[in-house]
């Protein structure tokens, strides 16, 4: 059975909890030190979106199994805003400029798959997940 | 390139003074103070332009654009206190028949 | 992919025992030139220091915990970094992009103007420079001979410049091309351009524009101006420049503008100028050129072809203001020759 694990954020302290708790897991998995950075900074960015707009939300990470391929899937959900353009914030250039949803396309680099919902004045759930290679 | 304005609002009246350069670089400052008050009904608006050395045609599209929207809003529109090279230009244009000018520069102290 | 990454391991692993064991320059040198494949091969700085680690780790056996310890906090450094890179990378391709989208729209608007050299027949010589500051021109000009061989010429120019000034410019191409049966009455074609503009132009937006056709049975030119920069007029008998001025407002601000129609005898060896406003505010320094250095640098190449002196203007106005143009530039020059 696999386990999921949910930080809830509302402080830095959250964020650093999300972190740990991602790190410990993709070293569980097997990532090498590499990856388990790039993970743990997606983990950051999202939080820290969570945390500096929406003031509240969740990360919440997992073992993820599929054709075959062993991963982990970070879902980071907020009751916040949510974000207007959402294109506009994937695209790159964006991220200088601070503001809700700066660094996704950061996110996105950093994991494998990405997918993004967002309704405004409803929140948004971002999920993503890096494979093992 | 550097323009400062200030406006001066009294009952039905707004004057807009200013200093420096309306160009490319400074007319959408100018747009967003000017407009809004153009956009009063009855209206005068008195553009100083006494301290303004040079206007380049983007300008004077914002100049255009004021007009334009005192026509539409009832509102009405002067420029006073033109230097000759700024003259020039709302001469050429053919501005100067459309709009109510007046030239005469402030005397220096 | 793994192929390359034992191959690149190798390399490096042989690099760094060299360095370690000799310390010396050369090997520093292949280390930057390795750099540059790394670069190529898009490898990012965080799977860099990871790869010195491992290399690292094998060479020496032992690797101090402090020491391995450390590189926790380089990597994480290095992902941001990391990061920074392919977001530039990324950034770098959109602006080729952009850039080669900028370049076909510059080739059609190359295509919107007369491809034809114009012709110096019927006693009368044209001379024509047109120059945008960027890519793209706000500046239109036009010129056409009839059956008759009368000379249509005209000049426009939309204020601002790039690229929402040279989607304004094909309005007047089409606005021109529709009135044919205007050619010959400058007034008249004025303002049927100007109702086109007016209905499709933005508030803030205007458009100056002379318009004239050469006679050469008569030898008159018939001319008229939407508050456009004045041209000049050359006479050689006196040796002397006047304006050639006109009244009219900018197209695009009132839908109901007349335009008057001006005639002026033209003698042999007479020359009119027609230009855009980026000739006169040219800049250099904080000075402005004055319209009497452009008639001087006219007469100083007044002995050349029309189309020899337009070009020496425009390198020398060009010079002035160190290579670097603030406005697009047109400068037209007919002259009777017969």
């Amino acid at each position: 059975m696999q386990v999921q694990t949910r930080v809830d954020i509302h402080s830095e302290w959250g964020i650093v909890a999300a972190r740990q708790a991602g790190r410990k897991l993709a070293k569980e998995i097997g990532f090498g030190s590499v990856d388990q950075a790039r993970i743990t900074t997606a983990i950051s960015e999202l939080a820290r979106n969570i945390y500096l707009y929406a003031n509240q939300g969740e990360i919440s990470i997992e073992e993820v199994a599929s054709a075959g391929k062993r991963g982990m899937k970070v879902v980071a959900s907020d009751r916040g805003p949510g974000i207007k353009d959402v294109r506009s914030v994937m695209e790159d250039g964006f991220t200088t400029s601070g503001g809700l949803g700066a660094g996704l396309p950061g996110v996105k680099r950093l994991m494998d798959d990405f997918d993004i919902d967002s309704e405004e004045e409803e929140g948004t759930t971002i999920i993503s997940i890096k494979w093992l290679r | 390139m550097n323009l400062e304005l200030q406006v001066q609002e009294r009952e039905n009246e707004s004057t807009v003074f200013l200093q420096g350069e309306v160009d490319v670089y400074t007319a959408s400052t100018l747009k967003e103070s000017l407009l809004p008050l153009t956009e009063k009904q009855d209206e005068k608006v008195v553009v100083d332009l006494s301290e303004v050395d040079y206007i380049d045609s983007t300008g004077l599209g914002i100049f255009i654009g004021a007009l334009k929207s005192t026509d539409k809003h009832g509102s009405s529109l002067k420029l006073v206190g033109l230097n000759d090279r700024v003259s020039r230009l709302f001469d050429i244009t053919g501005l100067n028949e459309v709009m109510d000018i007046e030239e005469g520069k402030r005397e220096e102290a | 992919m793994k192929q390359i990454e034992s191959s690149l391991y190798q390399i490096y692993k042989e690099m760094l025992s060299n360095y370690l064991e000799s310390k010396n320059e050369h090997t520093l040198y292949s280390a930057q030139q390795f750099s540059k494949e790394m670069i190529e091969q898009d490898m990012s700085p965080e799977d860099m220091i990871s790869l010195h680690l491992s290399v690292f780790r094998e060479i020496i056996q032992y690797v101090p915990d402090d020491v391995e310890d450390s590189f926790d906090v380089l990597l994480e450094v290095m992902v941001g970094y990391g990061l920074a890179h392919r977001e530039h990378q990324s950034l770098r391709d959109r602006q080729r992009e952009l850039e080669s989208e900028l370049n076909v729209a510059a080739q059609m608007q190359q295509s919107l103007l007369p491809s034809d050299p114009p012709s110096n027949e019927n006693g009368v010589e044209l001379g024509l420079i047109s120059v945008p500051a960027g890519k793209m021109s706000g500046d239109y000009y036009h010129y056409m001979t009839d059956d008759h061989g009368r000379l249509g010429v005209a000049v426009a120019d939309v204020i601002g410049k790039g690229v929402p000034a040279a989607l304004c410019m094909s309005m007047i191409k089409y606005a021109i091309d529709s009135l044919p049966e205007q050619r010959l009455q400058p007034g008249p074609l004025l303002e049927n351009v100007n109702r086109v503009v007016e209905q499709n132009i933005d508030n803030h937006m205007f458009i100056t524009m002379v318009y004239g056709f050469y006679d050469p049975d008569v030898h008159q030119f018939h001319y008229a101006g939407a508050g456009h920069e004045p041209g000049f007029f050359y006479r050689a008998k006196t040796d002397t420049f006047e304006d050639l001025k006109t009244k009219g407002l900018v197209l695009g601000l009132s839908k109901k503008t007349s335009y008057n129609e001006y005639v002026a005898e033209v003698e042999l060896n007479d020359m009119i100028v027609l230009l855009s406003d980026g000739v006169t505010e040219c800049r250099y320094g904080n000075d402005f050129i004055e319209r009497d250095q452009i008639t001087a640098l006219i007469r100083k190449y007044s002995h050349l072809t029309a189309q020899e002196i337009v070009e020496n203007v425009y390198r020398d106005l060009e010079r002035l203001q160190s290579f670097q143009l603030r406005d697009d530039f047109t400068l037209l020059i007919l002259r009777r020759n017969m």
